[in-house]
């Protein structure tokens, strides 16, 4: 199954037809009007910065959602979409960007997962037939019996195109599917993909990458605040005027770096060995250090330990072996107020679980861990109300947070503000060691930059910073250095200006210099 | 989503005080209309029924009297609800507590016969307080050191004191000149009742509205209060801004349970003077409701409590004057508290119009 | 002589821990089910006293030991589907209403109760003949094993049952399967395209229809008489039993046999006259539950869904 070159390719017809389509959230306008079509056998982006609609496009097309107005048509008829069983009647399957997959569950099990209509029994060994071929046909191996939870994101996400697969489909949408890949990881996926649409599928493959868009795509549609800017020819655009159409101004914006000497370690961690959520040793043996005025990024396809690490370092896991020490002093068994005391500032990957109380006012959540100081508290029981409304006004005007007032509840804010007020929270006691999780994602251009600078200027300021992301954009802007984890363990840690993109994939990977790929 | 000729109802993000005072207003009259269906069914007349309702429950000075007296555990039990409800903390272990309460009171009034009646009454007060909290401090601390479900604990924990103090009182707490599962009488300088003159209405009403105010004050104005609700609310984003789950839900549970049993320690103080299985009418339980009610407000405890009061009172004088048993308003109580759940939840909701499919 | 007196009382023992798990069984077996879809049913003890009392009415007034059966079960799937629209239609706290159907359900059972009785002394409240137990040729003559095994009733035989046909439904198919993954990830099954809701109305009336009829096996099969309150806390203790029993149908079994040993040793205690006051006897078992959940806690796996409502954004 070889592809033909372009020009043998046949003029296909749309498969899909979207006209108009509107969808409006409560508090935001979603889709605006949006117009698109997709052929058979063509690669089409969708482009735009988080919060264009890109995914709330995909799910309106799936059936998640309903749209206000507007028509879709699938084969040249309009169909009704009404939800994603329609979707998936008419031929149209998704790979979400959050997969959703039932991990205690086996591969096998999730693939069939509502695939069969009737009967009593699961006919486990057509499944497994077809499953096999399709493992023939694409070059991908997958252990059918293995549960889910055991497998890395990458083979997870490989359980989720088969599922869509696996029912026979004409339109594949697939969201972000690279977030979680090493580079190498992506280059297989697109040769996969470039395949699928050899044989005659139509792929929606949803970006926020220009070099994706260019590698892959046959056209592009450019979305931008739930409107759509344009739909072109890959190969008749640049990645610059890409980027204008996307973000609506001139310049993709840079952080600038700035290289100063470090100071003294502020953190070390040593031999790290800790244990995850399903009992198997999900840290094996990190040790690394951070100084004064520096950042060390923390690359890493997601799953390979970085939250387990950042639990320990904030005193939420207990490691099983090893030492933590901040600031000089021995932290290992200090709880996590303990250790904030000492300097410890924290960004946590999922601010909404695990950084704020949503039902809480703004200037609650602004004091979030420090109810118990001054000036919050009055002789550590009773509460400062004054001066905690004081800090909310003084916090919200530095921070630029888009409230209200300091009274309003916080499930109101944006993510970008959520994040200012998670930042403003931490930065209000001075930070000797930040360690931030993904503290960028999701975040539109805007709120991103504002973030990264505001984290720059902790370093400015003399914190240590530990950055973990699976941007590695992200990480090889803000750090100075640079650690790879996989599965559990530190690959490597090398200085930014001697680390490239290619090198960074491969230890993401888990593969050594000079070993063999 | 639900979408009908263009119209569509969705949830809004939050919701109004008015809202809310509807959502309470709703759920009132649909345990009305299904009170009026049920008496009805049992064969009696409903506007007479009602009348002898609302005449048992506020018809008349001692009627108002009594409605405080009933409404008086009440407030205790739901004040104890509310805060460990605050906390996500399913406290079902009001009526156990309530009983460890009563217990601890009666201990306090046998043992030390000797103190007049200010120390007297103090301590029996504080040996509630202790007996409650120690009760409450049992499923927190199986709840952090083992996992083991609050709702369950302290649902077992409630069949565990009734029996106990079930056997306590066919033996050796059993009052010798009587053959029924009762104590004697405590002695006259553990008792404060009857404080306001040609009513029942007695101590524990004080001790209510005092704790009302405490438990305000804690929830609002104490960096205890505050974790609570934070930990309440968002349980995993307290444990990474370092609030202490342990201290945090002990210390929740503990306040809940010795609430409670003041309750227990003011019906034995101010009213029955000694301890019987039947001193309850299941204030526990109902508590969950008036605390839901109130809207897991303090002050709006009161009134809540007063209304279940009422309730009881005014289906006695029903059962009396129609026929129609009492047990009518523990199907009241439960309907109540479905519909207001129900209606709280319409009240999310707003209809808006959208464009032509 | 002292030899036989003691075989009689072991064979007794062990019959009746067959007898008195029955109702666990029912109630935790549909329990599990309902829990494996993602919804904690706290209702299960106002299900239980529904069920006996509604068996108990029709038995009362039709005769027929069946219809009692029937009507139980029903009454069980009518509270269910109620506890549906509580949790998977409004969306509430699924611990809050569970609490409330509690509440109603003990309310409406009380009632009723006296309605129906309203004239009726508590010492002259009717009694029912209970259920005939089973009698199988050859098997129920077998000494020992035959009274233990063989002379039980048939509603206990069906209990049994239950934990074999649940455990194939669960594990071997289709519906099963997404049953299964409506309590781990009920998002999975919204997108390909399933109902959600449909799964968790059904297991909820499965689990009700479980705990309905585990209530009338207390009146029509155990005491023949029905007071208010008659399943004393067997609905929490079922829930309990679910979690000590990891979520999996034979382990609940052992569990709930376990359970029914120990009231079936208190209960011989107290045929004994054992010098304990029957009261402490009567309070083991609640005690016994508490203990249960803090060792099964650690080592058990809840379905990752369960307790939480599904909202599709």
């Amino acid at each position: 199954m070889t592809g033909l070159p372009d020009h043998a390719r046949p003029i296909l017809q749309p498969i899909l037809q979207v006209e108009n389509l509107t969808k409006r959230f409560p508090s935001v306008l979603a889709l605006d009007n949006v117009s698109m079509d997709v052929k058979r056998g063509e690669i089409h982006c969708l482009l735009g910065e988080n919060g264009a609609g890109k995914s709330t496009l995909s799910e309106t097309i799936y059936g998640t959602y309903l749209p206000d107005s507007g028509k879709i048509f699938f084969r040249g008829a309009p169909v009704e979409i009404m939800s994603p069983k329609d979707a998936i009647a008419a031929g149209i399957s998704i790979v979400h960007q959050h997969f959703v997959l039932v991990p205690p569950l086996t591969v096998l099990e999730n693939v069939i997962l509502g695939t069969q209509k009737s009967g009593l029994y699961m006919d486990l060994k057509y499944a497994r037939e077809r499953l096999n071929e399709l493992s023939r046909n694409y070059g991908v191996a997958l252990n059918l019996d293995a549960r889910v939870w055991h497998l890395s994101v990458g083979e997870q996400q490989w359980v989720e195109i088969f599922k869509a697969l696996y029912i026979g489909v004409d339109l594949l949408i697939l969201d972000e599917p690279t977030a979680v890949l090493t580079p190498q990881q992506s280059e297989r996926l697109f040769s996969v993909i470039k395949q699928m649409r050899d044989e005659g599928l139509a792929i929606i493959f949803i970006t926020h990458k220009l070099k994706e868009v260019k590698a892959v795509s046959d056209r592009v549609t450019v979305l931008r605040k739930g409107k759509k800017i344009a739909t072109v020819n890959t190969k008749d655009v640049s990645k610059q005027e890409l980027a204008n159409m996307m973000v609506g101004r001139d310049v993709v914006f840079t952080i600038e770096r700035q290289d100063m000497p470090p100071g003294e370690v502020v953190f070390e961690a040593n031999n790290l060995r800790a244990l995850n959520f399903h009992g198997e040793e999900g840290l094996r043996g990190v040790s690394f250090d951070v100084r004064e005025k520096e950042v060390l990024g923390l690359a890493g396809v997601s799953g390979n330990g970085q939250k387990l690490l950042f639990d320990v370092i904030v005193g939420q896991e207990k490691p099983t072996e090893g030492s933590l020490k901040l600031a000089g002093r021995d932290i290992t068994n200090t709880t996590t107020s303990k250790r904030m005391k000492l300097g410890l500032s924290s960004i946590p990957e999922d601010r909404i679980k695990e950084g704020l109380v949503m039902d809480f006012m703004v200037e609650e959540n602004l004091i979030l861990g420090f109810q118990r100081r001054e000036p919050f508290a009055k002789g550590k029981t009773l509460v400062n109300q004054k001066a905690i409304r004081k800090f909310s006004k003084k916090s919200i005007e530095d921070f630029d947070i888009a409230t209200p007032s300091s009274k309003q509840i916080s499930k109101k804010l944006s993510g970008g503000n959520l994040q200012k007020l998670i930042l403003a929270r931490e930065f209000s006691q001075e930070t000797k060691f930040l360690i931030a999780g993904q503290p960028t994602r999701g975040l539109d251009v805007g709120s991103t930059e504002y973030v990264r600078r505001r984290i720059l200027e902790q370093k400015r300021k003399g914190a240590g910073v530990l950055l973990i992301s699976e941007d590695l954009d992200e990480i090889l802007n803000l750090s100075d250095r640079i650690a790879v984890i996989f599965k559990g363990e530190l690959m490597d840690i090398i200085d930014v200006n001697e680390a490239d993109i290619e090198q960074l994939g491969l230890l993401m990977a888990g593969i050594q210099k000079g070993e063999e790929v | 989503m639900i979408r009908i000729f263009g119209y569509s109802l969705e949830k809004k993000p939050t919701t109004s005080p008015i809202m809310e005072f509807v959502a309470v207003l709703i759920a009132l009259l649909i345990a009305f209309g299904v009170s009026a269906l049920l008496i009805a069914s049992a064969g009696a007349n409903v506007a007479e029924a009602f009348r002898s309702l609302l005449r048992g429950s506020f018809g008349s000075r001692s009627a108002i009297a009594e409605t405080i007296i009933q409404g008086t555990p009440l407030i205790l039990t739901g004040l104890a609800v509310t805060v460990a409800f605050r906390g996500q903390l399913w406290n079902i272990g009001a009526e156990g507590q309530f009983f460890a309460g009563a217990m601890a009171s009666y201990l306090v009034a046998t043992s030390l016969p000797e103190l007049s009646r200010v120390p007297m009454v103090l301590t029996i007060f504080l040996a509630a307080l202790i007996a409650g909290g120690v009760l409450g401090a049992i499923p927190a601390i199986l709840k952090v050191r083992f996992g083991a479900s609050e709702v369950i604990v302290t649902v077992m924990l409630n069949f565990v004191v009734l029996f106990f103090l079930s056997y306590l009182l066919s033996g050796p707490w059993q009052d010798p000149m009587s053959a029924f599962l009762q104590t004697s009488r405590i002695t006259e300088t553990a008792r404060v009742s009857r404080i306001i003159t040609g009513t029942r209405i007695h101590i524990g009403i004080i001790i209510a509205l005092i704790s009302v105010v405490v438990v305000w004050f804690l929830l609002f104005k104490t960096t205890l209060g505050y974790e609570i609700r934070a930990y309440g609310i968002n349980p995993i984003a307290s444990k990474y801004k370092g609030i202490p789950p342990l201290r945090t839900i002990v210390l929740t549970l503990a306040i809940s349970g010795a609430i409670a049993a003041l309750a227990g320690a003011g019906e034995v103080v101010g009213l029955h003077g000694r301890l019987r299985l039947d001193i309850s009418t299941g204030f526990g339980f109902t508590g969950i409701i008036v605390a839901l009610l109130g809207r897991l407000h303090p002050f709006l405890v009161v009134a809540a409590a007063l209304f279940m009061g009422a309730l009881w009172n005014g289906s006695l004088a029903m059962q009396i004057t129609t026929g129609v048993p009492i047990a009518l308003a523990y199907v009241i109580r439960g309907v109540v508290l479905v519909a207001l759940l129900a209606a709280e939840t319409l009240t999310h909701y707003r209809i808006r119009r959208v464009c032509d499919e | 002589m002292n030899n036989f007196f003691q075989t009689t009382i072991i064979v007794g023992l062990f019959a009746s821990t067959i007898r008195i798990a029955t109702p666990f069984l029912f109630a935790s077996i549909g329990e599990l089910v309902t829990e494996r879809s993602g919804v904690l049913n706290l209702g299960i003890e106002g299900i239980l006293q529904i069920g006996a009392l509604v068996g108990f009415l029709i038995t009362f007034r039709t005769g027929s030991h069946w219809l009692g059966v029937f009507g139980a079960g029903f009454s069980g799937i009518v509270l269910g589907i109620f506890m549906g629209w509580m949790v998977t239609t409004l969306k509430l706290n699924q611990t809050v209403s569970g609490l409330a159907l509690n509440l109603l359900a003990g309310g409406i059972a009380f009632y009723w109760f006296r309605v129906v009785f309203a004239d009726v002394g508590a010492e002259n409240l009717p009694n029912l003949r209970i259920f005939q137990t089973a009698r199988f040729p050859i098997l129920s003559d077998i000494p020992y094993i035959g009274t233990i095994f063989f002379r039980q009733q048939w509603l206990t035989y069906l209990a049994f049952l239950s934990v074999p046909v649940v455990s194939y439904f669960l594990y071997r198919t289709r519906v099963g399967l997404q049953l299964r993954c409506t309590g781990e990830n009920p998002r999975a099954v919204d997108m390909k395209g399933l109902s959600v809701a449909k799964h968790q109305y059904g297991a909820l009336a499965f689990g009700g229809f479980m705990a309905g009829v585990g209530g009338s096996f207390l009146t029509l099969a155990s005491s023949g008489m029905f007071i208010p309150e008659i399943q004393a806390g067997r609905g929490w203790i079922a829930i309990a039993l679910v979690i000590f029993g990891n979520w999996i149908p034979w382990r609940i079994l052992v569990v709930a046999l376990f359970f029914g040993l120990i009231e079936a040793v208190q209960l011989t205690l107290q045929a004994l006259n054992a010098n304990v006051p029957h009261q402490l006897l009567l309070a083991l078992p609640y005690l016994l539950t508490i203990i249960a959940l803090c060792t099964a806690a650690g080592r058990s796996r809840s379905p990752l869904h369960l307790g939480l409502p599904y909202k599709r954004e």
